[in-house]
């Protein structure tokens, strides 16, 4: 059985609507953007995870360098250059990715161009300070970013920086905690 | 603060003066194992632990909150017979205090309290690197966490 009335009054209905986007889309009234066509603004924490993410960079780039100015540090130098990784992997998991963007790079590429070259002492020691007095700086700046994160990206934070304070105890003479 | 967010960061901080007092009482056990320098260094760490636990309890009191008492005794969790397990004692202590202290950092959005939980943590952190002459990569947070 059919219902010639539900019929006619859909196939109306479709036909006025059709007709209203013709309309709109000659009238030359400006149409509506499609709403994933900008991506969401990024939220605070986006900010700082960015900023976050380039100083891990920063400080990759650092060993590095001093590694590579210093291979017999190579085997001291490395865990702790694997641990940076392993924060910067974590900070990245925490980016919550538009649509339409190519994450990983967009977000490497701009750390990245953000690093400035790093300049290495000349002596072995001033290198091993180098980076000492770098993984104390950014444990200190760690607890200033955590401030306006929500909780877990605060806690996260929180315990990269512990991580980089030990590495500055660990770099500090004769294994000398304090 | 009041209310909930203000309980929240009370219990938070009783937590870290429940890990500071733990952490007093195996310091004691660990120290009677260790000789020499390794003994001074606990000696040392012990105090800072001591005065960490003041801290806190004068924080809470600020509060309006009667600072948790220690405990006579702790159940070790494993044991502790030699020098090599009471470095193991020190460095396990010395983890569940950072945590602790990650507590503080994630129960509060007060940036004077947050603070001073993420640096009262790089401490312990850096005293079980110490300990274990080796650095975690991600102090505080659950294991779980750390292998994802």
């Amino acid at each position: 059985m059919t219902h010639p009335a539900g019929t006619t009054r859909r196939r109306v209905l479709g036909a006025s609507v059709l007709a209203a986007a013709a309309a709109l889309g000659a009238s030359g009234c400006d149409p509506r953007a499609w709403p994933w066509a900008t991506p969401p603004r990024p939220a605070p924490d986006v900010a700082v995870l960015h900023d976050v993410m380039a100083a891990e960079d920063a400080l990759i780039a650092k060993y590095t360098a001093v590694i590579a100015a210093f291979p017999s540090l190579r085997g001291r130098m490395s865990p702790l250059l694997a641990q940076h990784r392993e924060h910067l992997a974590r900070l990245r998991a925490q980016l919550v990715i538009p649509p339409g963007a190519s994450p990983s790079e967009s977000a490497a590429a701009t750390a990245r161009s953000r690093v400035p070259r790093p300049r290495v002492p000349a002596s072995q020691a001033g290198a091993v300070s180098y980076l000492r007095a770098a993984e104390r700086g950014q444990a200190a700046a760690l607890v200033r970013r955590l401030v306006s994160a929500p909780p877990s990206l605060a806690q996260l934070l929180a315990s990269i920086g512990a991580c980089e304070a030990s590495h500055a105890a660990l770099l500090g003479s004769a294994g000398d905690p304090r | 603060m009041t209310g909930p967010a203000a309980s929240a960061a009370v219990d938070a901080l009783q937590a870290a003066l429940a890990a500071e007092n733990a952490a007093i009482f195996g310091y004691g056990v660990a120290g009677a194992f260790m000789t020499g320098s390794q003994r001074g260094t606990a000696t040392v760490f012990w105090d800072e632990h001591k005065s960490a636990r003041d801290t806190l309890a004068s924080m809470l009191r600020g509060r309006g909150a009667r600072p948790g008492a220690a405990d006579a005794a702790y159940k070790m969790p494993f044991t502790v017979h030699d020098r090599h397990q009471a470095v193991a004692l020190a460095a396990y202590l010395e983890d569940g205090v950072t945590a602790a202290y990650l507590g503080v950092v994630g129960a509060t959005s007060q940036a004077t309290l947050r603070r001073f939980g993420a640096g009262a943590m790089q401490r312990p952190a850096v005293r079980a690197a110490y300990w274990r002459g080796s650095a975690e990569a991600f102090p505080g947070l659950p294991a779980a966490r750390k292998s994802r």
